[in-house]
């Protein structure tokens, strides 16, 4: 039986038409994947059926029942629950006073919650669900995965049906990614119907039944998972054929550009972040660093990039000992710098770009006209890194903030690049970014390779680290377990790498 | 540094008080035996009482506003007001008799929560900054007040009226301070026969405690200033909510006021700092080191009242020259190393922000 049912669904905006004549219909039971990259409409959709647009044209239905919600309140009387991407809960109170608010039980007479009865109904939805969550935790100490389960608790908690997830897996681990499958798989032998939006194929693949694929506002096909392959749906999503594996030439390094001698970061509890590193990165080469996240990858980098200095050892850039030099001499000395958070170092998210794309060389003669800056030449900048980085829309005066996030990567990585650096310095560079510009991101990296610029690059995704390196190392602890040749080393003894363990130790 | 937790510092300065205690009881004639002596007296804990009932009433207004989201600086502005007002209404009556004062009283609440609500929808409505508006009530009430003193008055300072009678628990009271235990007799001085405005403190940091913690007022106000979007998607108006809180700490701090005014003194000073003199600020330190719990608060309050009883009292009862001056700053001090110490307040999350609905859009 049909559950939900979308049908020519338009919702334009000043400007852009985000949903173009788009049907989805899902079936009771089942667990549907709406898949498409950054800026497809998935949102904007999802956003429609929960009653927070209005669509222009077409019409809603539900069990069959033709609806119109004004709020989401109505979407919530009718049995639908949205799962946002970042979590509505209140960090300071417990599982059950979340799961509960603002339709808590009383007791005399309205005066006081009744926290037994709250905590007794929790615990009835995890026995009948199979959630293993503690009423009585603070959601404070829980960790995401089972954040992310308190707000599922809190849609079946106000009676949906249909659950919408948005992009459920981005802000979980591997394995909270599995217990979430699970989870989805026994809400939906209750009967209930999910809806999730992701622009991962694997994921889309695994978890769905279904999957219905958008592109550019539009429907571009709607078939079930066991019909189909990553091929075809990437293909689908992207609009032409992608190469879903890259696989690098090997770079032809020259002179070592950086020397990094023994270098030790201690944090503010006296345990050794990084201890003891030491690499040579050389021009024309990737060298990678692989690892778990949390290993130290973020103290090495913030140490070789001039934003912290390390407790011990060298930093020799270009022959320079820049160890103790400033976060200005870096960028000055030609040290490029993709970061890892891109809202926090890599882009101010309430400027224009024409303002974010001078960021750091804020300084430099190019755009400066005695001490003031040269806002004429600055445009031309952020014009020629929006052309040539393919960043959308093409408009230098829009909000960091309006940008999709691979767009503002793609931006980040242009103007990065564009000064002509002899080192990058690139963390985690296509994290939360769609197939289309992680594929363009990865190609100027090694463009940038070839033209003889030396690149040090992390990342905790092992195929980017294996296909784009021409060296890897394996960072454990703050120390470097092992260099292996990226081309010959197997998947599982990098495993073993990341988790302390020597292969042949085994 | 590593800040010591409210328990270790509420322990160090028990032992610290244990000491001069244990000194003065073995050495009468000490400067801790003169200290205690002077401590011991009832009026001392009566003084204390009496002087932490504006500080806690501001305080607990000003726990509802932040709680909610809403930093409320003003709480010194809305007991200038709250006070003047009291002694102004009570005045026009005629000032003399228990009806008159307790309708003065009610006209002062009545006011702080017109200015508190007036600062809401600065706040809450308009967008403006929380800090700057209520630095405007402050300074709005701190002229404002003595102006209007000078229109009606003649001067600065109101004309002197009466002030509330205490009351006394009957038979208790009585039982209590003729049984000749040392103990006894002292609580019935001082809790059974009291300015009505200390029961109405009582009661006051008895309710705030029970409507936080226990009605789903109380959850939404915490919901409200921790994270407004997930109150906002629970079916709960933030902005209701920001604007009830906002209300009540009028109200707290307009009963806090009035109360200093036509319950205490039965008069309104509007010299320099009028006669709130920073009460209200003190008010926003008490409920930090409270940690927005009115227990905790009121603790709080006591202490630093407690040291101004006892500067008041050292003044006037010890037999040491010691300039005046030196002594009254004690309890501002303390205020001022404890909040150093203590440090580990966590502020709600979105204090201080105003919140948009998504609804809106």
């Amino acid at each position: 039986m049909t559950s939900i049912s979308l049908s020519g669904i338009t919702k334009r905006f000043p400007g852009v038409v985000a949903n173009d004549d788009v049907t989805l219909t899902v079936e009771e039971g089942t667990v549907h994947a709406l898949l498409g990259e950054n800026g497809a409409g998935k949102t904007t959709l999802m956003n429609v059926l929960y009653g927070l647009y209005e669509p222009d044209e077409g019409t809603v239905s539900v069990d069959g029942t033709e609806r119109a919600f004004d709020s989401p309140r109505d979407a919530i009387d009718a049995g639908i629950g949205m799962i946002h991407q970042h979590f509505m809960l209140v960090d300071s109170m417990t599982v059950a006073e979340n799961v509960v608010l603002g339709n808590e039980p009383r007791k005399w007479r309205g005066l006081r919650v009744d926290r037994e009865a709250a905590r007794a109904a929790v615990d009835d939805l995890c026995d009948r669900y199979g959630f293993d969550v503690d009423p009585t935790a603070r959601v404070a100490d829980v960790s995401v995965g089972v954040q992310q389960r308190v707000e599922i608790l809190k849609a079946l908690y106000r009676g949906a049906d249909v659950l919408i997830l948005d992009e459920p897996t981005a802000v979980l681990t591997p394995q909270e990614v599995d217990d979430l499958f699970e989870v989805l798989g026994e809400l939906t032998a209750e009967g209930k119907t999910i809806i999730f939006i992701t622009h991962k194929l694997g994921e889309a693949l695994h978890a769905a039944d279904d999957v219905t694929v958008l592109r550019d506002g539009k429907t571009v096909g709607a078939l079930p998972t066991a019909d189909t392959t990553r091929e075809e749906l990437a293909e689908l999503m992207v609009g032409r054929e992608v190469l879903l594996d890259i696989d690098a030439d090997a770079g032809a390094p020259g002179d070592t550009v950086l020397d990094v001698d023994s270098l030790t970061v201690t944090d503010g509890d006296g345990i050794d972040r990084v201890a003891d590193v030491s690499m040579r990165v050389r021009a024309g080469e990737v060298y990678g660093i692989a690892g778990v996240d949390g290993n130290g990858q973020a103290e090495l980098v913030e140490a070789i990039t001039g934003l912290r200095v390390p407790d011990a050892g060298a930093v020799t850039f270009d022959g320079e000992d820049v160890t103790q030099r400033s976060r200005r001499h870096h960028i000055e000395a030609g040290m490029a710098y993709v970061p890892e958070d891109r809202h926090e170092r890599g882009l101010v998210m309430d400027s224009d770009l024409v303002a974010n794309g001078i960021l750091g060389s804020q300084r430099a003669p190019a755009f400066t006209t005695g001490s003031r800056i040269d806002w004429q030449s600055a445009r031309t900048h952020a014009t020629d890194v929006i052309d040539t980085y393919d960043v959308r829309p093409r408009d230098a005066d829009a909000t960091a903030a309006s940008l999709s996030g691979g767009n503002q990567q793609k931006f980040i990585v242009g103007r990065e690049f564009e000064r002509d650096p002899d080192l990058v310095v690139v963390m985690h560079p296509t994290r939360g970014v769609d197939i289309g510009s992680t594929e363009f991101i990865r190609e100027r990296l090694l463009e940038l390779r070839d033209e003889g610029t030396a690149v040090l690059l992390v990342s905790s995704k092992l195929d980017e680290v294996t296909s784009l390196s021409d060296r890897l190392a394996v960072l454990y602890e703050g120390r470097v377990m092992d260099e292996v040749d990226p081309d010959t080393v197997t998947e599982e003894a990098l495993g073993l790498l990341m988790a302390g363990q020597h292969p042949e130790e085994q | 540094m590593r800040k010591p937790d409210r328990g270790t510092l509420m322990a160090a300065l028990g032992g610290l008080a244990a000491v001069v205690v244990a000194l003065g009881v073995v050495f009468p004639g000490s400067v801790a035996g003169e200290l205690l002596g002077i401590a011991s007296r009832p009026i001392m804990a009566e003084i204390a009482l009496r002087l932490a009932v504006p500080i806690t009433l501001a305080a607990l207004g000003g726990i509802f506003a932040e709680k909610s989201g809403v930093i409320n600086i003003g709480l010194e502005g809305l007991l200038i007001i709250s006070s003047f007002t009291a002694v102004l209404v009570a005045w026009a009556l005629g000032g003399t008799t228990s009806a008159a004062l307790w309708t003065g009283f009610a006209g002062g609440v009545l006011a702080s929560v017109l200015l508190a609500g007036l600062f809401a929808v600065v706040c809450i409505k308009y967008e403006a900054d929380q800090i700057i508006a209520g630095l405007a009530v402050w300074l709005v009430a701190l002229g404002l007040a003595p102006f209007a003193s000078s229109v009606v008055f003649g001067g600065k300072n109101t004309t002197s009226i009466n002030r509330f009678s205490e009351w006394t628990v009957p038979v208790l009271h009585d039982a209590f301070v003729n049984s000749g235990v040392g103990i006894l007799s002292y609580v019935g001085h001082v809790l059974l026969r009291a300015n009505p405005i200390v029961y109405l403190m009582f009661g006051a940091v008895a309710v705030s405690w029970y409507v936080l913690n226990h009605t789903a007022f109380g959850r939404w106000v915490e919901a409200s200033g921790e994270n407004p979007n997930a109150l906002d998607t629970a079916g709960v108006n933030v902005h209701r909510v920001r604007y009830a809180s906002v209300l009540v700490s009028g109200l707290l701090s307009g009963m806090g006021g009035a109360a200093l005014s036509v319950g205490h003194v039965g008069s309104f000073v509007g010299n320099g700092t009028t006669m709130i003199d920073g009460k209200g600020f003190i008010a926003i330190a008490t409920y930090l080191f409270g940690n927005y719990n009115p227990l905790g608060t009121f603790g709080a309050a006591m202490l630093f009242s407690g040291l101004e009883s006892l500067q008041i009292g050292i003044q006037q009862f010890t037999p040491y020259e010691v300039p005046s001056q030196l002594i009254q700053v004690i309890p501002y001090v303390t205020v001022v190393v404890v909040l150093v110490l203590v440090g580990r307040t966590r502020i709600p999350e979105a204090a201080g922000e105003y919140y948009e609905s998504g609804d809106d859009r």
